[in-house]
């Protein structure tokens, strides 16, 4: 097939995840604590194509030749481009004021809240950013912390946060100490876990807002999640650090890059019409 | 045989090769850190044409014949894609506001052709050069590039960053968690000897010019920009315009090549021809 074809196809199908990808953010505006993606780009593999097509040519072309050139022999054709990898902007999110006792923000970068996630054989813990909690009711007179989806919300030591139902008040102090008001008497009952990703990039993303580290043994571990004493706000949500100015700047110039590509496609399609016309 | 079918048989393959330049530079125009190639043409190596003729001297036995010829000039024999010249102007910068993301701004160079790199090591263990600075910190808190190549310092070795949180100053000095090291930068005087390889990356050709540390002085000037990644340097309009140009040439000799086809045919049907 024709190269510049399938470098331009190639390209197109790149841009395509890149709008995606922005598709995928710009759903996102309003989840709290969701952290916007970038895709960029890479370029391809070059080739190297000799053009001297015989030995004796390339004598000939070299005494007036290497003066002529700028560049080592031969030239070299690129392949389109690539989606390099999808950077995450770990950037705080704006605070927006809730006032209800289980919203809660983290008010440091890279902090994350635990969640137990049933996986096929036992449980896997998951993080998230996003502080909307719940307390879901278990049939033995206790309440469970959950999150928006029901997924138990893991404290310092842990385990499931559970407390014991009938209970006056609640309110969740700044290093994650949560009080229960009962007759009049406030008590920490529990202690929230709040851990630190210091290479975030490598947490894999497994929907629903949440990550989970690499099924990769090697990365697993280490210096990768630790556990930390967080700062936490409650009666506040951090919102999604989606900047939609930005989004739509970047869909129109992946769309743009787009049409090129399909320009591209193109002229070279009318450039093979030509050269079958040769034969008419 | 007609001379010329070849010749515009040459141009339509060469103008192909051109647009196949041309739309890689489309592909790559939103690359961080492409350098738009250029491609040139040049004529295939030139016939030398040579009048035949003869001149008489007189003598008593009636005239000597004499050969004499008289240049009449050259003749190109077609043209081929000789080269594709990467054009290594500095391309502006975006914000990102992402820390491993890092632009590197020439400044004042010594050389026209001169140009920096950010010195990267290939899975290979090869020193390499990029000028895409859209980074990241890999599983084991090395600075890494998109392919998960190392970031090299000034050493020769990868830079361990432990975490996302470092800052790199203006000058290259990469400080994480108080252990400061300086990022392996490269100065090319002819960065036209570099061969591009991939991925963004430049290998030195052979022959080529030795490549020194940008900081060992002789008037190199950079700067680095943390959270800023520098664009392709690719003019979509310009390569727009350039390909529908191609495309012209390109049928240009397309209806040369015809028009060959129809002398031919005349030549068969016609001249030939017994009524």
């Amino acid at each position: 097939m024709n190269r510049t074809m399938m470098q331009a196809s190639v390209t197109m199908g790149q841009i395509q995840h890149k709008l995606d990808i922005i598709g995928h953010n710009l759903a996102n505006t309003n989840t709290p604590g969701y952290k916007s993606r970038q895709a960029d780009f890479s370029s391809l593999l070059f080739q190297q194509i000799d053009n001297f097509l015989d030995e004796g040519q390339e004598e000939a072309t070299d005494e007036i030749g290497v003066q002529n050139r700028l560049t080592p022999d031969g030239f070299r054709s690129g392949s389109g481009a690539r989606i390099a990898h999808t950077n995450i902007d770990l950037s705080q999110g704006n605070l927006k004021k809730t006032d209800r006792a289980l919203d809660l923000a983290l008010l440091e970068g890279n902090h994350l809240f635990q969640l137990q996630v049933a996986i096929e054989n036992g449980f896997e813990t998951q993080y998230t950013r996003s502080g909307n909690f719940y307390l879901s009711a278990l049939n033995n007179g206790q309440v469970l912390l959950t999150n928006a989806d029901g997924l138990p919300v893991l404290g310092e030591d842990g385990q499931p946060i559970q407390l014991t139902d009938n209970m006056e008040g609640m309110e969740i102090r700044e290093d994650g100490a949560i009080l229960v008001t009962r007759n009049g008497n406030t008590a920490v009952e529990a202690q929230l876990g709040i851990v630190e990703a210091i290479r975030p990039r490598v947490l894999e993303a497994a929907g629903s807002n949440r990550f989970r580290l690499p099924a990769d043994e090697v990365l697993a571990g280490e210096g990768i999640i630790e556990n930390v004493d967080g700062q936490i706000q409650s009666g506040t949500l951090e919102t999604s650090n989606v900047d939609i100015s930005k989004q739509m700047t970047d869909m129109l110039m992946a769309q743009r890059a787009y049409q090129f590509n399909a320009r591209s496609i193109s002229t070279s399609d009318q450039m093979m019409g030509l050269i079958s016309q040769l034969r008419s | 045989m007609l001379r010329g079918f070849y010749t515009a048989a040459s141009g339509m393959m060469a103008n192909q090769r051109m647009q196949e330049t041309l739309s890689n530079n489309l592909a790559n125009a939103y690359t961080p850190g492409y350098k738009a190639d250029q491609g040139t043409m040049r004529a295939f190596p030139e016939l030398l044409i040579q009048q035949m003729n003869q001149t008489t001297v007189p003598t008593r036995s009636g005239g000597l014949n004499l050969p004499a010829g008289k240049q009449i000039g050259s003749l190109h024999t077609g043209v081929y894609m000789q080269e594709t010249v990467p054009k290594f102007s500095q391309g502006d910068l975006r914000e990102t506001g992402i820390k491993t993301d890092l632009a590197l701004l020439n400044g004042n160079l010594p050389d026209d052709n001169g140009s920096l790199f950010f010195n990267v090591q290939d899975e290979a263990g090869n020193l390499r050069y990029t000028r895409n600075g859209n980074f990241t910190v890999d599983g084991e808190g090395f600075l890494t590039t998109t392919q998960g190549y190392y970031v090299l310092d000034d050493a020769g070795s990868p830079i361990q960053t432990g975490g996302m949180d470092f800052d790199v100053s203006e000058n290259g000095t990469l400080t994480a968690a108080d252990v400061t090291t300086q990022l392996g930068l490269s100065y090319s005087p002819n960065s036209f000897d570099l061969e591009k390889v991939g991925n963004g990356l430049y290998a030195p050709g052979e022959d080529a010019a030795p490549i020194v540390d940008a900081r060992a002085g002789g008037g190199i000037n950079f700067s680095i920009s943390q959270g800023f990644l520098e664009r392709s340097n690719v003019a979509p309009a310009r390569v727009m315009t350039e390909m529908m140009n191609t495309y012209r040439s390109f049928e240009l000799n397309q209806r040369v090549l015809k028009a060959y086809d129809q002398s031919l045919q005349k030549t068969v049907t016609e001249i030939a021809r017994i009524r």
